[in-house]
């Protein structure tokens, strides 16, 4: 009997939709393992070797790799989040009203909105961790002057992504931490009301702010940190992977 | 004629170029790896990533199932709550901004601080310790010194001015300091405060430690991670209704709206 799972197993390996899927055996020989990291286009962000300096945990926390990963699942808690949102003041459907649909209406609403609220404020955390790890080792050095430059970009748009994402909810609490943003960016020496008018969409926080701050938070932003992912992903692998002694 | 041994060149290839014999190797993939240093990323790697994701995606299920994200009413514009604070990692801007001026709190240093941390790696070129935590036993030095220099200093001060203001010094500048209450305490002292700490602790660690552009330029990363902690977490739990100072445990309650007469 047990011959015909394993049969099974061996028919599919050899089936010709299955050699057109993957084009290498099972990843346990040196060729296999290459081939399974370089043919495949999610793990090929990564070389087929690292030092193995760059395994050791307490050198870099993972907290580069969590920052991306906190990312991600920011992407998908906030796709679904996006079915059950308007970006509106008022109306039957709001933004506030929204929010405590997901809390009392929608199944598992309230689990999958504390996901994206905590992921982002972890966000925030790990990114700012990864930004301190790499200056404490020396990984901003050349040839990696420029992907520290990215990195600090891409530092300013979470903290940005998060801010944005702050306002959606419309309730008190979102409300007048934004305005304590809009206060500041209004003090902006010289452009003061000029910026302000153009990233709040008025002169006062309502129904444009909310609008404009929810198009950066879920299209503008997200792409631009994609961008800048792909390019400091690009430059770390061009520069030799993760730094380690010389 | 004998041919070559080998995969043989199909017609026309022989006149192609090969790129990377133009591109000197300083630009490309520089990989300094020994094989008996290396190893390979499927698995060691993966498994790390692996389990790195399983412990995180658990931890935040449960911290998402046990933690309710915060939810009050809808929002008001003529309800003002006492005090107003913004979101926790930009309390930092919000405490700078009760010192000096608004813009220059909230725009003008985290513009400058930005455009100093992405020049970091053009002013400190070496290529010394890449790979080593602290770069050296010193550099572990001069980044414990900093972290006490910058945490003692932003407390005192943000105590010093809490005293001052206490005992009427807004009304003492508006009378005797040339500029009224604007431009000494709220942008000449505060801009002189924040440089000539700088400068200062720059200063001893060069003295005290010897210390060369890296290890300079980590007093001043330090001083700027210790700083944005220190008024982070005043800003977060010390500060209360009019953003007045508060021990941590007596922090009384927000208002959720001022009264409508004052």
């Amino acid at each position: 009997m047990l011959e015909i799972p394993s049969l099974i197993w061996q028919k599919t390996k050899t089936s010709y939709i299955w050699r057109s899927l993957f084009r290498h055996g099972y990843p346990d020989s040196r060729k296999n393992q290459s081939l399974a990291v370089f043919t495949n286009v999610f793990l090929h962000l990564h070389p087929v070797k690292v030092r193995r300096h760059a395994l050791a945990i307490p050198y870099t926390w993972c907290m580069g790799g969590l920052s991306f990963f906190l990312f991600l699942i920011l992407t998908l808690t906030g796709t679904l989040l996006m079915f059950y949102y308007h970006p509106s003041v008022d109306g039957v459907y709001n933004a506030y009203t929204d929010i405590k649909d997901l809390e009392t209406v929608v199944v598992f609403g309230q689990l999958l909105r504390n996901m994206h609220r905590w992921a982002a404020h972890g966000m925030v955390i790990t990114v700012f961790l990864h930004m301190v790890r790499v200056f404490y080792t020396g990984s901003y050095k050349p040839p990696r002057e420029f992907n520290w430059v990215i990195g600090t970009l891409l530092f300013f748009f979470t903290i940005l992504l998060s801010y944005t994402g702050y306002l959606l909810p419309w309730d008190q609490l979102s409300f007048w931490a934004v305005t304590v943003g809009y206060e500041i960016a209004r003090a902006t020496p010289a452009i003061g009301d000029e910026f302000a008018f153009i990233f709040f969409g008025g002169f006062q926080l309502g129904p444009n702010a909310l609008l404009r701050f929810y198009v950066l938070h879920v299209v503008g932003l997200p792409l631009t940190v994609g961008f800048l992912i792909a390019i400091h992903f690009w430059r770390i692998r061009k520069d030799g992977g993760i730094t380690g002694p010389l | 004629m004998t041919t070559p041994r080998g995969p043989q060149p199909f017609a026309g290839q022989e006149k192609r170029l090969r790129l990377l014999a133009f591109v000197r190797q300083d630009s490309i993939v520089r990989v300094d790896k020994r094989v008996e240093d290396t190893a390979m990323v499927w698995p060691h790697l993966l498994v790390i990533e692996f389990i790195a994701a399983m412990l995180w995606s658990i931890g935040l299920f449960v911290i998402a199932a046990a933690f309710n994200a915060p939810l009050q009413d809808h929002a008001s514009p003529d309800c003002t709550p006492n005090p107003s604070k913004a979101p926790w990692y930009l309390l930092n801007l919000q405490e700078l901004l009760l010192h000096m001026d608004k813009g220059l709190a909230g725009v003008v240093v985290p513009t400058i601080w930005l455009t100093f941390m992405a020049a970091i790696p053009y002013i400190d070129r070496s290529r010394e310790g890449v790979g080593i935590w602290f770069t050296s036993p010193n550099g572990l030095r001069v980044t414990i010194f900093a972290a006490v220099f910058a945490t003692v200093g932003t407390f005192s001060l943000i105590l010093l001015d809490a005293f001052l203001k206490a005992h009427g010094y807004i009304e003492f500048a508006t009378e005797h300091f040339p500029g009224g209450k604007q431009l000494l305490p709220n942008y000449l002292i505060p801009i002189g405060v924040m440089l000539g700490l700088s400068f200062l602790l720059v200063l001893i660690v060069q003295r005290l430690y010897a210390a060369n552009t890296r290890e300079w330029m980590m007093a001043i990363f330090t001083g700027f991670v210790a700083v944005y902690v220190v008024l982070t977490v005043v800003g977060t739990s010390l500060r209360g209704p009019g953003m007045d100072l508060f021990a941590p445990w007596a922090v009384p309650a927000t208002h959720q709206c001022l009264e409508p007469s004052k």
